[in-house]
């Protein structure tokens, strides 16, 4: 049996601004397993992202606990997550190359090492051609690449994604979702992963974990029986629509 | 000497003979409008002077901006990244930014006296203001997802402010440097007209009550000088800096 890399017991995150508190997690548990990929679908405000924050340790629960690889989160971990967001986040004054080596430069290694590392990655994400170039002078799924190369030039054992191809035209977003599992395939990472889209969730995971709208419960662990690797045709099939109907299904009765 | 300079200057020359011309032919009074070889005598008979007193100046300039751009920037990329001391420190700066800081000059000239000391002083807390409110919102009104991934990655809270805040809301910064700069400068020379026994300012307000035109108009030249220097090291810090931001604006 694979061993969980992520483990997460009983979480339930309140806001408490200085108004109304929000409960926006309740009592979340589930686990991952190493090397899965792993979808969080939901309705919008559920909680999804404020999961995800917590996960890699940028938001403290109210209760519960996460474990990463048999330590529990308390913190960035930086050496073991990595983390991609929607517009990339990329720094505008930073190349590309510069800011796939920044995580590396934080941590003060040596710019030979960065550079070999940082250029490995462009590559593997097949921005080799466009290291020097900036943010503005590339498109939107260029960006998110980038970001992509910078979620793992840290050699992350995971990788959290929230909502990264969010916004990008559908073509695009379906090239990105095939990149991202040839990259997946190739360096064998834990990602979890955040989208609004059930075709996108279903077409990339092992797994699809359906939350709740706000307060953020997980509704249902869903394998997802596809062969891999997976085809742009499968989106056709029967398993596929099965699947589909199944989540729907779930997120609509949640609201009623 | 390129086309264009040589327009330039032979524009100026022209405008320098026709405003010659026009006091020499008497229709404005020298009181009013001092001649360029008005201007002229006044620096061969005390040009030592007012070189001395432009120095006095550039330095109390300088020193004010050391003061204003520092503390200010501090204060207002702190204020900004931290939500619960720009709660507090936010309103409290707009509002005093509100008041009009000359009538708080007496004070100044109490607490340190007329020299340079309250010159510096007033002027760094007329630029104080802009610049720590533009830096404020500049850091505000950053996407916080900027500081969480560099947290993630391992930042460490230093690395967060002066690798991702601080650069980020540059632009911004920058033009709060611009509105502040321009009120340090006026302060200063605002303050050595109003009382002191040094600066450009001072001989400014000296001459104009002996009237002499020509020593006014070359204490204004050398302050507008000050304000041209000052304004030509902004515009290469934003060039520097600002650049990403404005290729950004216009692609989109
Ligand atoms: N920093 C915060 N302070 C207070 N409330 C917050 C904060 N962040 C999120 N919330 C609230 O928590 C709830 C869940 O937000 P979250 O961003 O996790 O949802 P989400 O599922 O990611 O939504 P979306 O799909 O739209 O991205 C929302 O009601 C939101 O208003
Ligand atoms: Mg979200």
């Amino acid at each position: 049996m694979a061993r969980h890399v992520i483990e997460v017991r009983g979480l339930t995150k309140t806001y408490s601004p200085h108004r109304a508190p929000v409960r926006a997690l309740d009592r979340v548990s589930f686990t991952v397993d190493e090397g899965q990929f792993v979808t969080l679908v939901g309705p919008s405000g559920g909680g999804k992202s404020t999961l995800l924050l917590i996960l890699a340790g940028l938001v403290e629960s109210t209760t519960g606990e996460v474990w990463v690889d048999g330590e529990q989160v308390r913190g960035p971990v930086p050496e073991k997550i990595g983390i991609v967001f929607q517009d990339a986040t990329l720094l505008p004054w930073k190349t590309a190359l510069a800011n796939v080596e920044f995580p590396l430069d934080l941590r003060h290694v040596p710019r030979g090492v960065r550079r070999e590392r940082a250029l490995a990655l462009l590559e593997m994400v097949g921005l080799q051609d466009f290291a020097d170039r900036y943010p503005h002078e590339l498109s939107g799924g260029m960006r998110q690449r980038v970001a992509i190369a910078r979620g793992l030039v840290q050699d992350p054992r995971i990788v959290l994604m929230d909502e990264p191809f969010g916004a990008l035209d559908e073509q695009t977003r379906t090239k990105m979702g095939q990149e991202l599992l040839r990259i997946w395939e190739k360096t064998r990472k834990t990602i979890f992963f955040i989208t609004h889209s059930l075709t996108e969730a279903i077409y990339l995971s092992d797994v699809v974990l359906v939350m709740s709208p706000r307060p953020g419960r997980i509704l249902d662990v869903m394998p997802v029986d596809l062969p891999r690797p997976r085809r742009f045709e499968m989106m056709g099939s029967e398993a596929f629509g099965q699947a589909r109907n199944r989540i729907w299904k779930l997120i609509t009765e949640g609201e009623g | 000497m390129s086309r264009t300079q040589a327009v330039r200057i032979g524009g100026l020359a022209a405008a320098l003979l026709a405003w010659e011309g026009v006091s020499r032919l008497g229709w404005i009074s020298p009181i009013i409008l001092a001649s360029p070889s008005a201007v002229l005598a006044a620096i061969r008979a005390d040009g030592g002077v007012f070189l001395q007193a432009f120095e006095v100046t550039l330095a109390e300039i300088a020193i004010a901006i050391a003061l204003a751009w520092s503390l200010g920037i501090g204060v207002g990329v702190a204020a900004g990244s931290l939500p619960r001391l720009g709660a507090t420190a936010g309103p409290l700066l707009s509002s005093l930014f509100a008041i009009p800081l000359i009538i708080l000059y007496p004070l100044f000239v109490a607490w340190v006296g007329m020299g340079p000391a309250s010159k510096i002083l007033f002027g760094a807390a007329s630029g104080f203001f802009p610049i720590a409110l533009n830096a404020l919102s500049g850091v505000r009104c950053l996407d916080p997802r900027f500081a969480l991934v560099a947290r993630g990655m391992g930042a460490t809270t230093g690395q967060i402010f002066f690798k991702v805040l601080l650069p980020l809301a540059l632009p911004a910064i920058i033009s709060g440097l611009r509105v502040g700069t321009s009120l340090i400068i006026i302060g200063v020379v605002v303050t050595e007209m109003l009382a002191s026994v040094g600066g450009v300012g001072f001989l400014i307000s000296y001459h104009r009550t002996m009237f002499n035109t020509g020593h006014v108009y070359l204490g204004i030249f050398l302050a507008l000088l000050a304000a041209l220097l000052v304004n030509r090291g902004l515009s290469h810090l934003e060039e520097r800096f600002g650049r990403w931001r404005i290729l950004e604006q216009t692609r989109a």
